[in-house]
């Protein structure tokens, strides 16, 4: 589990992009899930705040996949 | 070869059960101060028990026709301790007013336990809520 | 009224604690007699379902079948979700909430099957396939494309809207597989709910159950209630007649009171009673009753969870009794 790379991050290939001042289209990974529709999606940089399939315009920042323990008491 | 082998982890397993109720806690019971010199008067503190040994081992010990007096008590709601106290007439020592105690209380559980596995298979009894 | 009944009146209880003790009385032994005991000492059962058992512990002190209640509740073994493992939980409710509620879930597992977790184990090695079980729960909520159309009702807009304790799956570890296979891992009772999901929310997680008793834990209790009362009696002093009896059998449940050819009130069934007093509120009948219980005749009543049955759950408790008793004679006094 520990050598496993945190889900819904993944680290830039590179950082040339900003040392170029390169405005860049690559999506980071992040997952959004629309609150209307549940369809899962992901947004660019200059993308509106919306869902890609029904447009509505309140989406959710998707969980990740990490487990977590708790006691069940 | 395959029987002998099983038959030699037979015997280890009894072995080890046994070895395991060897096992007794030495912290379980203690002698408290304020025991009388000829042992016939003493108190005992044990450890990890409540009302539920408490009482009946009070009930029973005083059952006891050479004991004087039996109480017990908890003597903080958040400590896990159980003192009890135990006075006899002088023919026996309180220890063996306990040992008696705890050996009397045994067997009424075997009286219990034998009449209702006897109740039990005898039937009779209504299977549905009534 | 005899000395083991414990006198009810209209606001307080006499006799209540038994002095059956040797030095007591002088016409009297009352020593502890093993024999004599077996001699007096009664079970009748009245009823014992899957569920519940219903008996009667007859000539036996307080102190003894207080033990046994008190160990039924607090101290017999079962096997209850102890480590709750969330991979996914979107739903509304908390994740602590939910592992809590997962906890409270009675698990229809014979607690014979497993071992004792060895708390003195390093972390990574304490469970193994002898003491745990693991269960599974998966579950993901989506939209149903066939719902009638103007549906309102959750359970046929979506699929798996609502979760329940049936839900948990079982998930054989090493030769669990083999081992439960004459009794399968379920929850005792299928239909709790456990959360409710909308489309796009999912639970996915695995609990770890293991032994544990019910002073550790409300969870590990064996018994939904293990309760006792007292017998109650009833004792007419005076006849009553005519439209007198008819109110007075109208102070008690049905069927504890009946009414001979001859109009006189009599007692069918004391046993029916719940010593509601209500017939002390009347003047009419001022010293014509008394009521009172008797104070070492005992009315279990034992109500399980579902992993046990009541009577085995019972037979632990005078078990875990004995072996107190035994292991205590055995150990060592240290000053």
């Amino acid at each position: 589990m520990a050598s496993q790379q945190r889900e819904g991050f993944s680290v830039p290939a590179s950082i040339s992009h900003a040392a170029l001042g390169q405005v860049t289209t690559k999506s980071l990974g992040v997952k959004y899930n629309c609150a209307q529709c549940a369809s899962s999606f992901s947004l660019g940089k200059n993308d509106a705040i919306r869902c890609k399939d029904c447009g509505h315009r309140v989406i959710y920042k998707a969980r990740t996949r990490r487990m977590v323990q708790f006691e069940a008491r | 070869m395959a029987d002998s082998e099983d038959v030699s982890m037979v015997e280890e397993k009894v072995e080890q059960t046994e070895e395991q109720e060897q096992e007794y806690d030495l912290e379980k019971i203690k002698l408290l101060p304020g025991s009388s010199d000829d042992g016939t008067a003493a108190s005992f503190q044990i450890i990890d028990e409540d009302h539920t040994l408490g009482n009946a081992i009070r009930y029973i010990i005083m059952k006891n026709p050479e004991v004087e007096f039996c109480g017990y008590s908890i003597p903080h709601p958040s400590e896990n301790k159980l003192n009890i106290r135990i006075q006899t007439y002088g023919n026996i020592t309180a220890l063996e007013a306990l040992h008696q105690g705890l050996d009397n209380l045994a067997e009424l559980c075997t009286v219990i336990e034998d009449r209702f596995s006897e109740k039990i298979e005898a039937g009779g009894y209504k299977t549905v809520e009534p | 009224m005899g000395d083991n009944i414990v006198g009810i009146e209209y606001n307080r209880v006499t006799n209540a604690s038994s002095t059956d003790f040797p030095g007591h009385s002088s016409s009297e032994d009352n020593s502890w007699d093993i024999e004599k005991f077996k001699d007096q000492f009664d079970i009748q059962i009245s009823y014992i379902t899957e569920r519940t058992a219903n008996f009667d512990l007859v000539n036996i002190d307080t102190s003894i079948s207080n033990a046994f209640r008190r160990i039924m509740i607090a101290e017999v073994p079962s096997v209850a979700a102890e480590a709750v493992y969330m991979f996914m939980n979107t739903s509304v409710i908390q994740d602590e909430v939910l592992a809590h509620r997962i906890g409270l879930i009675p698990l229809k597992i014979d607690p014979d099957l497993l071992n004792w977790v060895d708390k003195t184990q390093d972390e990574n090695e304490r469970y193994t396939e002898e003491n745990t079980v693991v269960l599974s729960l998966d579950v993901v909520c989506s939209k149903n494309t066939h719902a009638p159309k103007n549906s309102t009702n959750p359970k046929e807009l979506y699929k798996n809207a609502h979760v329940y304790a049936k839900d948990l799956k079982f998930e054989p570890q090493g030769n669990q597989a083999e081992r439960f296979k004459n009794s399968p891992v379920v929850a005792s009772d299928p239909d709790i709910l456990l959360a409710k999901l909308r489309p796009g929310q999912e639970i996915s997680l695995r609990a770890h159950c293991v032994l544990g008793i019910g002073s550790d834990h409300a969870k590990f209790s064996p018994v939904a209630t293990a309760s006792y009362r007292l017998m109650p009696v009833i004792d007419i002093k005076e006849p009553i007649k005519g439209s007198s009896a008819k109110r007075f059998q109208k102070c008690f449940p049905s069927g504890v009171i009946a009414i001979n050819n001859n109009g006189e009130a009599y007692v069918k069934d004391a046993r029916k009673d719940t010593v509601s007093r209500e017939v002390l509120r009347h003047d009419e009948f001022d010293g014509k009753v008394k009521l009172g219980r008797k104070r070492d005749h005992f009315i279990f009543n034992v109500e399980s969870t579902g992993a046990m049955s009541p009577e085995e759950i019972f037979f632990k408790s005078v078990r875990v009794l004995k072996n107190k008793a035994q292991y205590l004679r055995n150990c060592p006094i240290s000053q």
